[in-house]
């Protein structure tokens, strides 16, 4: 029965889901391609003061090394955009959504406890967030390797920032999973998961670019993937725990207040 | 909440409030196993409420359920395993296929769907109708769905929500068709209704709820055997005196004919009408209709006699 629920689930989503491998692939290849091209004149742009170098840190990714360019892909606003959509989306459309089209009335009018309908979501919606964080990895390799340049590139490494993406994506799924069980329709939900989503991107974005506002990095979760770091073999274990614990506590948080919610007719 | 009774629902002092709003109060409800009950009641009178409480999909403000003698709050799950729901104004998913759709939720209940075939058949739904998409269905098909969906796995408790909502005049024949075998299977059926002419065809019993509160639990017999019904008679020449038949009351008498309303046994009243010079006598049925607007005499009621 759990199975059927975690198929179908991933059915749902399947034909997103392959758009999303396809622009998360597309996007991983283009980055070492763009850093091989123009990499070297933008140094040269930035050292003949025609461009502020605090430009040219986004987030916590750079155009000078081939692991800040990487990290600069991951945290560009179109990865996001991409990755995004889906983390939000598919956790708020399978609860909220549901409920909003009447169909969770049917579904748990069948022998599933809530925390079990929260459980298998949450990890339709991680494995779905992995597979978007492999593709962009798998991309970027993938690019690195078609311009000749993967050998600086620690690959064994690789994992931990699989890892740490997957950590971060599935805290913000985790929230937007959380406002999904806690709201009657997607509305609501979706602009608490996204409000959030956006803070934490502002705070790392405006704190790279203005140095007054540094102090807000390490409030965002973008703060605590740096993939470029973790292939220069300078990791932080913080990071991972912070979106670990990003991750746990709306998860608890949601099995908490999902089995005890009242769940009126829809309107 | 203990249990107290091998009855299928249970309720004891079922109350449900929300903020202020008093949707549920003190509601004490038995139903038998294997009886079809109907639970009557107009929009907003706290029977869709009732129901949710059972499914475990509200929380009781005080008082408790047991259905099929399991705690509706702490054994919902359980419950679930061994009913079938049928929800008012049901969504099924749009995207899938109708058998597609009910392969999914079968798989969900975890019990083959024994019944399914049988009841696609009664309800005029074949293999074409099946293979489309729900989306394309018609509110009736959906309501039919809804129907298969939660008796296709032959459910020991049927718990529908206005059931024939949607449904032509003949698919309605049919689900009463579906209701008598299930009764004759002993499998026991709760549902709520605002339609009363359906009622008094299915239910075994019915209870009346009002504003949150039960107002009458009676069988559909008993509560339609006390129900006042309206006689006329004509005879040729001048109408004899009928004031000491028991029940009688109203009495209009105008020249060869006498209207008047009955109370309990006809008999003494065909007794006394009975003469060479009779020339018509009608009785009309007591109809629950008559039964359900006295207790809501004093506020518009939504009721429809379908």
């Amino acid at each position: 029965m759990t199975l059927r629920l975690f198929w179908q689930t991933l059915a749902w989503n399947r034909a997103r889901l392959a758009l999303l491998l396809l622009a998360c692939l597309g996007w991983g290849v283009l980055i070492p391609i763009i850093y091989t091209g123009f990499s070297d004149a933008i140094r040269e742009m930035v050292n003949s003061g025609m461009i502020p170098e605090n430009l040219m840190s986004f987030g916590s990714g750079n155009f000078f090394t081939l692991p800040g360019a990487l990290t600069l892909g991951l945290q560009h606003p179109l990865a996001i955009a991409f990755v995004g959509v889906f983390a939000l989306g598919s956790p708020v459309t399978a609860v909220a959504g549901e409920r909003e089209r009447g169909t969770l009335e049917v579904l748990l009018s069948r022998p599933l406890s809530r925390q079990r309908h929260y459980t298998v979501v949450a990890l339709a919606v991680l494995l779905m967030l992995a597979l978007a964080v492999a593709a962009l990895l798998i991309g970027q390799v993938s690019g690195a390797v078609a311009v000749g340049i993967a050998d600086e590139l620690d690959l064994g490494l690789l994992p931990l920032v699989f890892l740490n993406g997957v950590l971060m994506w599935g805290a913000f799924a985790s929230v937007a999973l959380a406002a999904s069980v806690s709201f009657d329709r997607a509305g609501p939900a979706m602009g608490v998961a996204l409000g959030f989503l956006l803070t934490n991107y502002f705070f790392e974005i405006l704190g790279s670019l203005w140095d007054a506002a540094e102090f807000l990095q390490p409030y965002s979760l973008f703060h605590h993937f740096d993939p470029g770091q973790i292939l220069q073999g300078d990791g932080d274990p913080l990071d991972f725990a912070v979106c670990a614990v990003a991750l746990v506590i709306p998860a608890v948080w949601a099995l908490m207040v999902y089995p005890r919610r009242d769940l009126a007719a829809p309107a | 909440m203990e249990t107290t009774t091998n009855a299928a629902i249970e309720t004891r002092a079922l109350t449900k409030r929300y903020g202020s709003i008093e949707a549920l109060t003190d509601l004490d409800l038995e139903v038998r196993p294997g009886e079809i009950f109907g639970f009557l009641g107009p929009n907003g009178a706290g029977k869709s409420t009732t129901i949710r409480i059972l499914l475990g999909f509200l929380h009781p403000t005080a008082g408790g359920a047991r259905v099929l003698g399991l705690d509706a709050v702490t054994q919902s799950v359980e419950i679930r395993r061994r009913i079938g729901y049928l929800p008012g104004g049901i969504a099924i998913y749009d995207s899938l296929s109708g058998a597609d759709a009910l392969d999914y939720l079968g798989d969900l209940q975890g019990s083959a769907p024994v019944r399914r075939n049988e009841l696609c058949e009664r309800l005029e739904m074949p293999a074409s109708v099946l293979r489309r998409r729900v989306r394309d269905y018609s509110r009736g098909m959906r309501q039919k769905m809804g129907v298969i969906q939660a008796l296709q796995h032959d459910p020991e408790l049927a718990v529908l929500d206005e059931p024939t909502e949607g449904l032509d005049p003949l698919m309605q024949q049919a689900f009463y068709g579906i209701l008598d075998d299930l009764r004759a299977a002993g499998r026991t059926v709760f549902m709520s209704s605002h339609v009363l002419s359906e009622v008094e065809r299915v239910c075994d019993r019915v209870a009346i709820i009002r504003r949150g509160r039960l107002m009458a639990l009676h069988g559909v017999e008993e509560l339609l055997a006390r129900r006042k019904r309206r006689v006329q008679v004509r005879w040729r020449g001048v109408a004899p005196d009928l004031s000491d038949v028991p029940g009688l009351s109203d009495l209009v008498v105008d020249d060869d004919r006498l209207t008047g309303m009955l109370l309990g046994d006809v008999a003494p009243f065909v007794r006394a009408v009975a003469s060479p010079s009779l020339v018509d006598l009608i009785i009309e049925p007591a109809r629950l209709e008559e039964a359900f607007l006295e207790y809501y005499a004093d506020e518009p009621s939504e009721v429809a006699d379908a």
